[in-house]
């Protein structure tokens, strides 16, 4: 599968929603423009190009194509989506749990599962980090970080 | 007169305890971030913007600015001892750097980058100084269709030079106009895109764009590869250049620093653009331009100039016309529109001590950094050896946090997660994301330009081709598109009449 085909198709999707959604909105007229007018021109500018992209991914007078399963080919990308998970669960469980726990967490599987550090670094690094950024974001800068239903 | 009189009142500001601190922190981050591969300038100060909401605007530009110009000195060091650029204007330093190191000259290098850095920064302020006062007087007398087709020019530039595809380029620019039309319509007061989310009333939110689009994706991007850094070992002598050195790099620090100043001031240029370009230029007038490659220090002094000339060069058109040069000075004109403060003609008249301030706080970066990056090289090569493993946790927990504390929102977390997934699909189908956040930030600008223009015309676009400063934007633009277009078009005849060749 040609990655520019792939990716200006979904491009052109974005930007069919564009023109759509600036109609919505209303265009308004030449001497008064609408709230959807820099939309319509937005959206019509992504659809043009993205079809230009996209004819010339069929076209393929410029090199070797870029195919879809090449991009993940030679890379490690377990590691990346790995990281994005527990990110995203860092993220789902901060307001809940609070700071100190769903930082300790993600740092602590970041450096144990995902670098496999040793126990002590892999405690003992997060621990620093949660410290130092709780000063500087807590008391230095005054921001108030989640506390979570344990209430720390 | 005028000129040495703000110049004082400029210190007056950068000497203040506070603007002196956040300077030396801004320039110290700066060099660290230039050091450590993995995080640049725009991800670094995108990180930083959430702190600058508890400080005063001028501390906080003076800081974000010591980050940009900071990362240029930091960034010769890792291209010089590990041919890995800490950041992009250092690619080039690469390539006689490294090779100069190889062959037990790593001092003089790092020697006369630090010293060429310094020579050019400073010149580079002082063409900040003359240059910017007279181009406000310029910039009175733009109107809405002059700033107008000036982004547009901007946009066209910044794509003219894109790494990959410009049509790419451009598509990504479209894709930043229609993100900046997310929240509510500055005139009409109706919610635009925001899928009844109240948080998406006020639009997305600069920081978890920038931090997500060049954080996050950077280290989804960089935990997929593996990457050996071999340190050179050899002892560090002499980092003060020898005369015969300095004969030889005098020429190319003060051609590169003149070039890079004024690339700098581009729309689309800055440090990238200067250092290839004075790269390039002192290859063309050698008398051996068949040794650059092999170890040549004018192949050092020269990019390292004009990257950090360029650096200062690029706050000219922030700070006269409000225009970012570059995504960087566009998250500047983001951090300044957060404190409330328009850049533009009227800031050296209605925040002189921010504009005086952050130009003179400059002077004074540039001398902690010569003092940061020659005594202090022992410190910055150790932190090289730090593993990125160690690293990226850090990077990606700072980015969470610093997202959370904008507006103790996890939405904003949210939305800088999902663009920094956004964006590393975006980097992995080699489409560039600084297109995207330059068309972001200068969206309410360029949707005000167009609205007043059209207004004023009665609802003609003829009115950017009839303002003799449009119309020459707007030139200059089509020009950049269509030779762009020809080599194109002159490959595919090429290429169609060797097919018919064959097919005879």
């Amino acid at each position: 599968m040609n990655a520019d085909r792939v990716s200006s198709l979904f491009w052109l999707l974005l930007g069919l929603i564009a023109v759509y959604g600036s109609f919505q909105l209303g265009l308004g007229t030449m001497n008064e423009p609408g709230s959807g007018f820099l939309a319509f021109l937005a959206g019509s500018f992504i659809i043009c190009v993205s079809g230009g992209i996209f004819l010339q991914s069929l076209i393929r007078f410029r090199g070797t194509p870029l195919e879809v399963k090449s991009l993940w080919a030679a890379s490690n990308w377990h590691r990346s989506l790995i990281i994005a998970v527990l990110t995203l669960g860092f993220i789902l469980a901060l307001e809940g749990l609070g700071f100190f726990i769903t930082s300790f967490l993600l740092l602590f599987l970041l450096f144990k599962v995902v670098e496999k550090l040793s126990w002590g670094k892999a405690v003992l690094i997060p621990a620093l980090t949660l410290t130092v950024t709780y000063v500087v974001f807590n008391i230095f800068l005054k921001s108030n970080l989640p506390k979570g239903i344990f209430g720390f | 007169m005028d000129f040495f009189a703000n110049f004082i009142a400029g210190f007056t500001v950068a000497l203040q305890p506070i603007n002196f601190m956040f300077c030396f922190l801004g320039v110290f981050v700066g060099t660290l971030i230039g050091v450590l591969p993995g995080i640049g300038p725009v991800g670094t100060m995108a990180i930083l913007l959430p702190i600058t909401y508890g400080i005063p605007p001028t501390t906080a530009i003076i800081m974000l600015a010591g980050i940009y110009y900071g990362a240029q000195y930091g960034g010769s060091t890792t291209s010089i001892l590990v041919n890995i650029p800490g950041e992009a204007a250092s690619v080039i330093t690469c390539l006689d750097g490294y090779q100069m190191a190889r062959k037990g000259r790593a001092g003089s290098a790092l020697g006369i980058a630090a010293f060429g850095s310094f020579i050019a920064g400073t010149f580079g302020v002082i063409g900040l100084q003359l240059l910017a006062p007279p181009l406000v007087s310029v910039a009175l007398r733009f109107g809405p269709p002059e700033y107008f087709s000036l982004m547009i020019l901007g946009f066209v530039v910044l794509t003219y030079l894109a790494q990959k595809s410009m049509a790419k380029a451009l598509l990504m620019a479209g894709v930043g106009v229609l993100l900046g039309t997310i929240g509510l319509d500055t005139m009409t007061g109706m919610p635009r895109f925001t899928f009844n989310i109240p948080e998406l009333l006020d639009g997305v939110g600069l920081a978890p764009l920038a931090m997500g689009l060049f954080g996050i994706s950077e280290i989804f991007l960089n935990v997929e590869k593996t990457v050996k850094q071999e340190i050179l070992t050899t002892k560090l002598r002499g980092l003060f250049p020898t005369l015969a050195e300095w004969k030889r790099a005098i020429g190319a620090i003060l051609r590169g620093t003149v070039s890079g100043f004024f690339l700098g001031i581009l729309p689309g240029g800055g440090a990238v653009l200067g250092s290839f370009v004075s790269y390039a230029l002192e290859k063309r007038i050698s008398k051996t331009p068949q040794d650059f490659g092999t170890g040549m220090i004018e192949g050092v002094a020269a990019p390292e100039a004009a990257n950090n000339s360029a650096a200062q060069g690029a706050f000219i058109p922030l700070l006269t016309l409000g225009i970012p040069a570059n995504v960087v000075m566009a998250i500047l004109l983001g951090a300044l529109m957060i404190h409330n403060i328009t850049p533009g003609p009227m800031l050296v008249k209605e925040h002189p001590q921010l504009f005086w301030g952050v130009i003179s706080s400059m002077y004074l970066g540039n001398i902690m950094l010569l003092v940061l990056n020659l005594p202090l090289i022992g410190l910055w090569v150790q932190l090289l050896r730090v593993p990125y493993s160690l690293l990226f946790p850090m990077i990606l927990f700072i980015c969470l946090i610093g997202a959370y504390v904008i507006n103790n929102s996890a939405m904003d977390v949210v939305l800088m997660f999902l663009f920094g997934v956004i964006g590393y699909l975006m980097r992995k189908f080699e489409y560039e994301p600084a297109p995207l956040v330059l068309a972001y930030v200068l969206t309410p600008l360029l949707e005000n330009a167009l609205r007043q223009s059209l207004i004023l015309s009665g609802g003609s676009f003829g009115i950017f081709v009839s303002r003799p400063i449009s119309a020459a934007c707007l030139v200059v633009a089509a020009a950049l598109l269509l030779s762009s277009l020809l080599p194109m078009i002159r490959k595919r005849r090429e290429k169609m009449i060797a097919e018919a060749e064959e097919d005879e």
